[in-house]
């Protein structure tokens, strides 16, 4: 065979190993970030759950207490029916931050009762309830870290060749609604 | 990816300080071989060993050593400050993505705390009680913020390996001062029977032994004082609040420690240098001064 095939042949064969090693890359990354979103998602369900395990207790405690306050009562019980019956990513995070909202109300309802802000067991369930929703916020913050992470990788040359091949498409960040963002106002 | 750079930077420069310190020992024992009039060879067959063996257990028990040092305990979730602590542990943790460490307590009154470890997974984020009491909630956030960064950029590796390593080596290099010391003294006239050749040796691995405690030094400042503007970067990002480590820099500041309690060796692990002197801005001083980092992060 003529030097200038052999040449050739080295010259593709150099290229085509190239190219793989480039894939395999970027293969891998591309899969380690896919995970790292479950993973974080599964992080902040876990802690969902939590939360609304622990509701029952709090409603047990307040009970005796608040007897006047009903329409706060509720609100706590309803949101957290929504996320324990919510069904996509976005759907529990709305019904949390509806939780987070009555729970903020219940809280400074609390205030202008002494004897339960004297009872230890609301100050724990206080604390922990209050700790979930701050885990919540975090892991949240590392779901679109991981998210942004991902899809910088999928949408930019050549992770966007190699994530058509595999199939991969953009993930959607966890938006905070709107409501949420304020303050919820409290009135006596 | 920068994160993985600075990972691999870590683990490079970890490999570095031990195989020097590995040949800073041996050269200490080799050098008092010498003054003692072994021959080179039985200097060698005694300091290599040791000196390995020194490292791997000096490495193997530096997250120990740097707990023992501090005088730091696990933390009690009991006691509701403490449990506001590992709280505050545990949401970094997730911010960063990071297993939770072991939350450990140090009795003193003084607003520090220190991150150690090898690796991720076993790794530990102490603070002192003055830290718990003093700081609120986003002060507090800010400055385990600032540890988890350390955690995740694998600095704790570094620090943690070199004050174990380095910190040991100051202790044994004050022993052999002072064993010399002595040896001097009884000695004096045999060497001086033998000349001049043997008076320089002699000299030379005084100078050596002298050395060797500022070399050690030299290489824990290098450590750690460039990984503190990064740490408190990323650890402003993880809670997405400069202005929680801030106040919390400025609360340290405030508060000059009177007695700082702890070992000297462990001071490059802290937030901010327990010792006064390290205030200033020196060459000397393993941190960067306080206030360029409150600045900095007040321009976040």
């Amino acid at each position: 065979m003529d030097p200038i095939w052999l040449i050739l042949i080295f010259i593709v064969v150099i290229i085509v190993v190239f190219f793989l090693l480039i894939y395999w890359g970027f293969y891998n990354r591309i899969i380690r970030y896919e995970n790292r979103i479950d993973n974080s998602w599964a992080q902040i369900d876990v802690q969902l759950k939590r939360r609304a395990d622990l509701i029952p207790n709090l409603m047990e405690t307040v009970k005796g207490y608040m007897k006047h306050e009903r329409e706060t009562l509720e609100n706590v019980t309803k949101a957290r029916s929504a996320i324990m019956s919510a069904k996509t990513p976005q759907d529990s995070i709305n019904a949390d931050n509806m939780l987070t909202g009555a729970l903020k109300t219940l809280f400074a309802v609390a205030e202008s009762y002494p004897d339960l802000k004297a009872n230890q067991n609301f100050l724990n369930l206080q604390d922990e309830l209050t700790h979930t929703e701050d885990k919540i916020a975090y892991s949240r913050q590392h779901f679109n870290d991981s998210v942004l992470a991902f899809n910088n990788t999928i949408e930019t040359f050549p992770g966007n060749i190699f994530a058509r091949w595999m199939g991969k498409k953009e993930r959607l960040m966890l938006q905070i609604p709107e409501a949420s963002r304020e303050v919820p106002k409290v009135s006596f | 990816m920068l994160v993985e750079d600075h990972i691999r930077k870590n683990k490079r420069d970890t490999l570095i300080i031990c195989i020097f310190m590995l040949l800073l020992l041996f050269g200490i024992i080799f050098a008092i071989g010498y003054v003692l009039g072994a021959p080179p060879i039985f200097s060698t067959a005694i300091g290599l060993p040791i000196a390995i063996a020194y490292i791997l257990i000096t490495y193997s028990f530096s997250v120990q050593s740097v707990l023992s040092a501090a005088g730091a305990r696990p933390a009690n979730p009991q006691n509701r400050d403490e449990k506001i602590l590992i709280y505050k542990v545990e949401e970094m943790a997730l911010a960063a993505g990071l297993p939770t460490p072991t939350v450990y307590v140090q009795d003193s009154r003084d607003i520090n705390a220190f991150a150690t470890g090898k690796k991720p997974e076993e790794a530990v984020i102490c603070a002192t009680t003055g830290a718990i009491q003093q700081l609120n909630k986003e002060e507090l956030e800010g400055v385990i913020g600032h540890e988890m960064s350390h955690i995740k950029n694998r600095d704790i590796l570094v620090m943690t390996v070199t004050v174990g390593v380095v910190g040991a080596i100051a202790l044994i290099a004050e022993i052999v001062i002072r064993m010399l010391f002595w040896g001097g003294i009884s000695g004096g006239g045999r060497s001086n029977r033998k000349g001049g050749g043997n008076a320089i040796i002699l000299i030379l691995a005084i100078i050596f032994i002298i050395l060797a405690p500022i070399f050690s030094r030299l290489t824990y400042f290098a450590i750690s004082r460039r990984r503190e503007y990064l740490a408190d970067a990323d650890g402003a990002y993880l809670t997405r609040n400069p202005e929680g480590l801030a106040r919390a820099l400025e609360k340290i500041k405030a508060d000059l420690p009177d007695d700082p309690k702890g070992s000297k060796t462990v001071a490059p692990l802290y937030i901010a240098n327990p010792f006064k002197r390290a205030l200033r801005n020196s060459i000397w001083s393993t941190h960067p001064p306080l206030d360029e980092r409150i600045k900095r992060l007040r321009s976040m």
